[in-house]
């Protein structure tokens, strides 16, 4: 024992002069080192039905600071007139916001930059108001660890038409782990959407810690997007919750087509009154691949809203459990949650499960949920081949056909469209390999 | 010239408990393209049947005979190959997919049928589009919409032909087309069929009524009964079938048939 709490010493001395070199604040130094202690005693987060405590999700652990060569971000499409924030590992390439909404006070930036430049903002919303640090080891490692991310600040009333695009690209060219974070504080009436594009450049096997922390204060509306297509090397965990106040509405809309393993952990909670979520997410597992997703709603506020939409495409050898998770709070009276969990079986080598967990303790409340683990459509497969489509693509259409009840619902069409073409492609690599 | 022949065909299907049933029991075709066939018959005699096997379907079982496209046997053949070749069904029943637009679809179907390198352009595919559209009195906005999804029972049988006039099949099975739907309805898929007559195109129309062949006039008429063609003629075979009804022509062959409306 003696020996671990001594490399644990000689950890937070390292993060600490590391932390130091990179001129971060105070505070936020205090926080990293109060999260190492804390990491000792932490348990890893819980998800039913699901084991990945092997994952080498927490080898890393050594901060240090690496400037990314900015052409690994030539993926990222051209624009010139998007709202765009790009980062490649911990060097941001692009930030593109309009004056008008700088002059209205938006803010786009990176998160050290935000640490320094908006310490008031920062100091009382990162990993504190939403998620906190010590919630479980993973969530201690993210604080401790942290290398990268954005900050983005939409004061009161604000409404931004167009939408806000994140690209943060995961570089593995070299060995360093991933530990992003995206912190978004929506004020009161303000609206907008938020697209999150997770991709990785490299082969190196790397860990990713992303987070993702919204605040949806009182009568703000955001939507966030994500398409995440980590690489075939990186284990991930996947953080991202939000926090609604009163009549807030707040949705997820998230693709999981990562190529390795991952492990999900996707919340809203309903706070205030009258607030509105809904969470769909939609996953595609390939090879030996195993993807655990826990998303889950809390209703915590009276007349609160909140559904999930799951839909999950199994191939090959991979695992894939969905579970559902609607938790109704004491004195949340006249709340709604529904929710729907499916998933379709490519191979009958692949391990699929769908489980929803209601934990309701109040009485006036309208819960439902459905759940299904099921083949492919052979009246829909037949009938497209009828057409002289082969099997393959007829396939891929049938899938999505199932994840169509999700995909409609997103509503930005451009990431609708991502959405398909990033799924299609996991598709055919599922079946090539087959 | 292409030629579809079935040749003593026997086809059961699996019902519960592992027991099988023979549906088909030695049927006899041979069409060629440039003839339009008709195959009349009383209800769970075997007509859907007949153009489910020939177009592939894995729930019918060929115990015996052959069905040959342009002499070659297409038996071991996928769904998919045999529509390659030449074969269309415009099914009762088409599967409705949410998701896929019917525009993406069709581009699909038609480019599964060109080499990957001389895929269909979207200008010529709209073209094609638009003129058949029209044709069939369809509005633009159904393209666009999810393949068959929430589709009325006639927009679904429209679908089917438009299908079939984007696809130019050599030989289109037309399982009850004319099922469900009101007398414009009728004209207006039978002008779609009728658009495709040539020396390049023959179908098989499987119907329980006459009047569909008012609009489509066929070359030779078939009834199937008890799981076989039993005759065989013209045009006014037809005619006079809906006026004796099959009752009558059972008994006039002295077939040991029974009706499954016979009790009614």
């Amino acid at each position: 024992m003696k020996s671990a709490v001594q490399d644990y010493e000689a950890i937070k001395a390292s993060v600490e002069a590391a932390a130091n070199e990179h001129g971060e604040p105070h505070w936020f130094v205090d926080r990293r080192l109060a999260a190492i202690d804390a990491m000792q005693d932490l348990a890893l987060p819980q998800v039913q039905r699901y084991d990945y405590h092997r994952w080498p999700l927490m080898d890393n652990m050594d901060l240090s600071w690496h400037r990314s060569d900015k052409a690994l971000a030539d993926s990222v499409p051209a624009a010139t007139d998007q709202i765009r924030f790009v980062q490649v590992g911990q060097t941001t390439v692009a930030i593109n916001l309009p004056d008008e909404l700088d002059e209205q006070g938006v803010i786009l930036t990176d998160i050290f930059s935000a640490f320094r430049e908006h310490p008031r903002l920062t100091e009382k919303y990162f990993m504190d108001k939403v998620t906190k640090a010590d919630e479980n080891k993973l969530t201690a490692y993210h604080q401790a660890f942290l290398n990268a991310g954005v900050f983005l600040y939409v004061p009161k009333g604000v409404t931004i038409k167009q939408p806000i695009e994140a690209y943060l690209i995961q570089d593995s060219t070299v060995k360093q782990a991933m530990v992003s974070h995206v912190l978004i504080v929506a004020e009161e009436d303000s609206s907008f959407s938020f697209i999150q594009h997770l991709n990785t450049k490299g082969d190196e096997q790397n860990a990713a810690s992303c987070m993702v922390e919204v605040l949806a204060r009182a009568n703000s509306n955001v939507h966030f997007s994500s398409v995440d297509e980590l690489g075939e090397h990186t284990y991930s965990f996947l953080h991202r919750r939000a926090n609604l106040s009163r009549n807030a509405r707040f949705d997820w809309a998230i693709g999981v087509v990562n190529d390795q393993n991952t492990l999900g952990d996707f919340t809203s909670e309903l706070i205030g009154e009258g607030a509105h979520s809904e969470s769909k997410v939609i996953a595609v597992t390939t090879g030996k691949q195993s993807n655990g997703i826990n998303n889950r709603v809390v209703n915590k506020g009276k007349h609160t809203v909140a559904n999930i939409s799951q839909r999950g495409v199994l191939l090959e050898k991979s695992e894939l459990v969905f579970n559902g998770i609607g938790d109704i709070i004491h004195g949340a009276s006249g709340a709604n949650a529904e929710q729907e969990n499916r998933v379709l079986m490519m191979s009958d080598q692949a391990h699929g499960d769908a489980n929803p967990i209601l934990l309701i303790d109040e009485n006036d409340v309208i819960a439902g949920h459905a759940a299904s683990v099921g083949q492919v459509d052979q009246n829909q497969l037949y009938y497209l081949m009828s057409r002289g489509i082969d099997k393959e693509q007829a396939q891929r259409l049938v899938i999505r056909g199932f994840l169509g009840p999700v995909l409609e619902d997103i509503p930005l069409p451009e990431v609708r469209q991502e959405m398909i073409e990033v799924i299609e492609r996991k598709l055919e690599d599922g079946q090539h390999f087959k | 010239m292409a030629t579809l022949e079935v040749k003593d065909l026997h086809v059961e299907i699996e019902e519960e408990k592992d027991q099988t049933r023979e549906i088909l029991k030695g049927v006899n075709l041979t069409m060629n393209t440039g003839e339009i066939h008709a195959i009349m018959g009383p209800n769970g005699t075997g007509k859907s049947t007949l153009s489910q096997t020939i177009m592939g379907n894995s729930a019918y079982h060929v115990t015996q005979g052959d069905i040959l496209l342009n002499g070659e046997s297409i038996l071991d053949m996928p769904v998919d190959e045999r529509a390659r070749k030449g074969l269309f069904l415009a099914m009762q029943y088409p599967a409705e997919i949410q998701g896929v637009t019917n525009a993406e679809f069709l581009r699909a179907a038609i480019n599964s049928r060109r080499p990957e390198d001389d895929q269909i352009s979207v200008m010529a595919f709209l073209k094609e589009l638009d003129k058949n559209l029209e044709l069939l009195d369809m509005s633009e906005e159904m393209t666009e919409r999810y393949l068959n999804e929430g589709f009325s029972g006639g927009e679904k049988k429209r679908n089917e032909i438009l299908q079939l006039l984007m696809i130019k099949p050599s030989f289109a099975l037309l399982d009850e087309i004319d099922s469900g739907l009101d007398i414009d309805a009728l004209q207006v898929v039978s002008k779609g069929v009728n658009s495709m007559r040539g020396d390049n195109f023959g179908s098989l129309i499987i119907t329980h009524y006459q009047r569909l062949l008012n609009y489509i006039v066929p070359d030779v008429v078939h009834v199937m009964m008890g799981g076989k063609i039993v005759k065989s003629g013209d045009a006014e075979l037809a005619k006079k079938l809906e006026s004796e009804g099959y009752a009558g022509l059972r008994d006039e062959l002295g077939l040991d048939v029974s009706l499954v409306d016979d009790n009614r």
